[in-house]
């Protein structure tokens, strides 16, 4: 059964205008982060950046405590992320893969779980680590971090543990793997979108959260990058250059990520166990 | 302790049975019933220590009159369940509760069949197209919230905005001086094409991932049997993932009906309080007003809410989770 | 080797760690309380403290006292959140800057120290207007620092194309001005958005209206009364002259973005706002006048709203007898002249009102402050402002057609709402 032309090329055509509708907004970012001042806003849109500055880019970086926002971003972020990662995989392993008494329980906590509204919650949460004497301090940032992003790492990863086809795991262990091996050489590629999936999810959420750092911690030194991004919003107007280049910079660590994690996660497996 | 899950979980394995049929109970392999219990320990400690602790907490606010002066001077004034005869009492908590779910409705149904198409498309690409296609959403996603609602604010603006000019240029000159934020349902619309170009990455990329976990065969003896893409995706593709499809379907319906951010950077609810959702009506009522107390009564009608609107699904997947060991 | 072992290890080994994190922080915690006794914390409000004025403040309070001084410049966002979180705090900041139309509300809430002694001390001769924001219920719970008021910002070129040569003393000449730039159909002779709700609350001033009256015990909207349909009236008349969005405020877009490209005759704003435009485009600079919002007479201008900020000590602060110590140093005659001429507000005594010469904006705004005014110092007006607005509600109804009687009974509603929360 052959196809016609039009047939053939229309994914491709179909990925081209997505990829511009999906991408256009977020090129708007990065060209109004190049562009000078004048051409930010103007009666017939600046399409490029016709005398590109980086002005916006070094006003962004000189910020006060840049580096020190950096490091606490990254610090809440990837030990948040990685806390859950790991919490959720033995979860999700046992749902999946286990029958035991209030399995459905544990289930029903995790998706009532993801309702919690925390932008409304917020006050609770700081009184108790304002009675606890916590504030300004990373650890209660990271806590509550984790579990924001813990019930949907838990029933991602679930589905994804209960999508392996349980005779590839036993087939392996026909072959002379012990059960972790099993995990480690069949399962755990199989998993690896899975993974590239929730970890992605979490670290977007864990990146960008906004209302619990600006009131926990007010103090410069433990604050968080998202408290920037906002802050070129001034008294003396906004500095919209300046706010679009720290947006994009605040995008690259996504960006890096996805690119290691689609190579790693996409490219392992389609080399990987299915075939083989 | 971690070599004895080890060996436990060895042990469970022949146990865990295939398809409807559930492990045998108490036979040879059952030796370590705590094994599921000690894997599901950190996150069911960390979810009730730390969740359910403010939830409890948040629970007591909201029998408070809690304001700036009683935060300040760290008084407790308990005013039973004033924040809740307050909320329920007035049209307006009623209008946006309704308002809400129907907002909730046609963009969870949009990005669904939007994402689910792009995730289609994403399996079916050549691996370069894929990768552009995968770059342009992934883009979407990355984008930090802030920066998407200015631009989107932007995009949509009266007199400087590029989607004005472009249906100008266009020829639809009528639109040259739209000003999307003066009706209610234009105002929704910005903020649907925001939500859903946020939201679609997510399914998309979700989607395309779980097709890949899709058996090769299955397809295969699929089109043996003549079966074209439509029937392809009926009968293998959407029985595969009918969890992820409700599972998705589950979040999404969570996560629109929460947006808070998008809601109130486009319009501020407006014109005319006319597109404030059920989390923008909480935050002016609670934070915005610093009227915490009441805050935290609606949040907690919020929790009522989402589970009344979720309870169809939780149901179903429940009762599926039987089926399935 | 057994993988479980090495995961479940690396758990172990990421809880300890994070643990570590937080007991690393307890300590730095406790060595900073230990500082805190010769440190005193500041916040400013973004914008607020110029790098010249906040130099010398800062060298004069350490020489003085021995204490370091501990500047934290706070961002807009979530400002109300954050102070009021902050002021609950055991150790909170020790001086607050807080803008003055919400001092009302945050004394009432008990967060603010009585600064009664230090008004007798360097406070006796405080503007009246000024100082007025800053008691609640007789006692005094702030000291004013600095105020502002909107002015005209005009396009000289603009005006000279159009033939205009002289600036307006009345506003009938002013719209007659506005009238010839819209004649010459080059440029836009006003950009006024229909929520620049601060200028209406100016007319309002003029025209002597209240935006709220007592019921009983209870303050209500007031939106109805005929003075009110009148400056809003003036302000429709004005905002006829833009083609600028109804339902949008003076900041989405910026107004002085708009006003740099050079297409604008004029927009009323704060006097830095020229600086705002200057930065998008330089070659605005030389055509950028001020002048004073004219009123219906030559002699009296326009009411303005008087912006400004005061400075509390808060009632937590452990170091009481230094914040005040700091304030006196800060709202010292030499420091708020200082802060006058560096940024061209309105210091806190007439008798420096001199320091502003030679800035022009600050000119253009000092005949006004005279019959300035505020909004209504209660406080439950602070909710009304929290957006969404009703009045901005009320201004874009008005101009979109409704009378105004009809528009005052549409928000009606949500503005006694507001005012009747409980406190």
């Amino acid at each position: 059964m052959k196809r016609s032309f039009l047939g053939r090329a229309w994914p491709g055509a179909a990925a081209v205008v997505l990829f511009v509708v999906f991408a256009f907004p977020v090129y708007w970012m990065f060209a109004t982060a190049f562009k000078a001042n004048k051409d930010i806003v103007s009666d017939t849109p600046t399409w490029f950046p016709t005398s590109p500055t980086l002005e916006h880019f070094s006003k962004a970086v000189d910020a006060d405590g840049f580096w020190t926002l950096v490091g606490n971003s990254l610090t809440v972020t990837l030990v948040a992320v990685a806390l859950s990662l790991v919490i959720a995989l033995l979860a999700s392993f046992a749902v999946a893969r286990m029958r035991f008494k209030g399995r459905k329980s544990f289930i029903l906590v995790m998706m009532m779980a993801q309702m919690a509204p925390w932008e409304v919650m917020v006050i609770a949460y700081y009184m108790i680590v304002r009675d606890a004497e916590m504030l300004n301090s990373l650890p209660p940032l990271i806590a509550i971090y984790t579990v924001m992003v813990l019930p949907f790492t838990v029933l991602t990863l679930r589905g994804y543990v209960a999508a392996v086809p349980k005779e590839l795991e036993e087939s392996a262990m026909v072959d002379g793997c012990t059960r972790t091996q099993a995990f480690i050489k069949v399962i755990f590629p199989l998993l690896a979108p899975g993974l590239m999936a929730t970890s992605l999810f979490g670290f977007i959420t864990v990146w960008n959260e906004f209302p619990m750092v600006l009131i926990l911690n007010k103090d410069p030194a433990s604050q968080t990058l998202p408290l920037w991004l906002t802050s070129f919003r001034t008294t003396f107007g906004d500095d919209w250059g300046a706010t679009m280049a720290a947006s994009s910079l605040f995008a690259v660590p996504i960006l890096i990520l996805f690119v290691i994690l689609q190579r790693k996660a996409v490219g392992g497996l389609t080399s990987g166990a299915v075939k083989g | 302790m971690s070599a004895q899950i080890e060996e436990a979980a060895a042990d469970a394995a022949p146990g865990i049975g295939k398809g409807g049929a559930p492990p045998p109970r108490g036979g040879k392999g059952r030796v370590s019933q705590g094994v599921p219990y000690l894997l599901i320990l950190p996150a069911a400690a960390a979810t009730v220590l730390l969740l359910g602790w403010t939830l409890v907490k948040n629970g007591m606010l909201s029998f408070q009159n809690l304001n700036p002066r009683q935060l300040i001077q760290h008084v407790t004034e308990w005013n039973g369940v004033d924040n809740y005869t307050e909320a329920l009492g007035s049209s307006d908590f009623w209008s946006v509760t309704g308002r809400s779910v129907v907002f909730t409705a046609a963009n969870v149904v949009l990005i669904m069949v939007v994402g689910c198409l792009i995730g289609l498309l994403l399996a079916r690409l050549g691996n370069k197209m894929r990768l552009l296609l995968l770059l342009g959403i992934v883009l979407a996603w990355a984008m930090p919230v802030v920066a998407a609602t200015t631009v989107f604010q932007w995009l949509f603006a009266q007199r400087f905005g590029v989607v004005n000019y472009l249906l100008d240029t266009l020829g639809w000159h009528s639109m040259a001086d739209y000003n999307w934020t003066s009706g209610q349902f234009s105002t929704f619309f910005v903020i649907t094409v925001l939500i859903v170009w946020q939201s679609v990455p997510f399914v998309a990329i979700n989607l395309y991932a779980a097709t890949t976990t899709i058996p090769k065969e299955l397809y295969e003896a699929a089109s043996l049997d003549g079966a074209g893409p439509w029937k392809q995706f009926t009968s293998v593709t959407f029985p595969f993932l009918k969890p992820f499809f409700l599972a998705t379907t589950f979040l999404e319906v969570i996560w629109v009906f929460k947006s808070f951010t998008q809601v109130f950077a486009i319009n501020e609810g407006g014109p005319d309080r006319l597109t404030e959702t059920l989390p923008v009506y909480a935050f002016v009522e609670g934070m915005g007003n610093q009227h915490f107390g009441m805050g935290a009564a609606i949040s907690i009608l919020t929790i009522v809410i989402l589970l009344a609107l979720t309870a169809y699904y939780l149901r179903l997947v429940l009762k599926q989770e039987e089926d399935e060991l | 080797m057994k993988r479980g072992l090495i995961a479940a290890t690396g758990v172990a080994a990421m809880l300890v760690s994070v643990a570590a994190c937080g007991s690393s922080d307890g300590d730095k915690g406790s060595g900073d309380s230990g500082d805190k006794a010769k440190s005193l914390t500041v916040w400013f409000m973004d914008g607020s403290n110029p790098a010249g004025w906040t130099k010398s403040v800062q060298a004069e309070f350490e020489q003085k006292t021995g204490a370091k001084l501990n500047i934290q410049v706070q961002k807009w966002d979530g400002i109300q959140q954050k102070l009021t979180t902050a002021l609950s705090e055991s150790s909170p900041p020790d001086v607050v800057e807080v803008g003055n139309t919400q001092t009302p509300s945050y004394a009432q809430t008990g967060g603010l120290a009585d600064l009664g002694d230090l008004k007798k001390e360097i406070g006796g001769d405080w503007t009246e207007s000024l100082n007025k924001p800053a008691v609640f219920e007789g006692k005094q719970y702030a000291a004013p620092w600095y105020a502002a008021s909107r002015v005209v910002i005009y396009n000289k070129k603009v005006w000279a194309d159009a033939g205009v040569k002289e600036t307006p003393k009345t506003r009938a000449e002013f719209f007659k001005a506005l009238e010839a730039i819209q004649k010459k159909g080059e440029a836009e002779p006003l950009y006024l958005p229909g929520q620049n709700w601060y200028f209406f609350d100016g007319l309002t001033i003029g025209t002597g209206a209240d935006l709220v009256k007592k019921d009983g015990k209870k303050y209500v909207s007031n939106l109805a009364d005929p003075k009110v349909a009148k400056a809003m009236d003036i302000y429709k008349q004005y905002q006829a002259f833009s083609k600028a969005p109804k339902d949008k405020d003076e900041a989405t877009p910026q107004q002085a973005d708009v006003f740099a490209k050079g297409k604008t005759g004029a927009f009323i704003g704060m006097g830095w706002e020229a600086a705002t435009a200057i930065k998008a485009n330089p070659a605005i600079e030389k055509e950028i006048g001020y002048f004073t919002i004219p009123g219906e007479t030559a002699d009296k201008p326009e009411g303005v709203f008087l912006g400004g900020s005061n400075l509390a000590v808060a009632t937590g602060s452990k170091k009481q007898e230094l914040a005040k110590e700091f304030l006196k140093i800060a709202l010292s005659d030499k420091n708020e002249s200082a802060l006058a001429k560096e940024v061209g507000s309105l210091p806190n005594k007439d008798s420096l009102l001199g320091s502003v010469k030679g800035n022009p904006a600050a000119e253009a705004a000092a005949p006004a402050a005279k019959g300035g005014g505020t909004t209504p110092l209660i406080p439950e007006w602070a909710p009304v402002e929290n957006a969404p607005n009703p009045i901005k509600a009320y201004m874009t109804a008005v101009l979109n057609g409704k009378s105004p009687e009809e528009a005052a009974k549409q928000v009606e509603g949500d503005m006694n709402k507001r005012l009747s929360q409980k406190q």
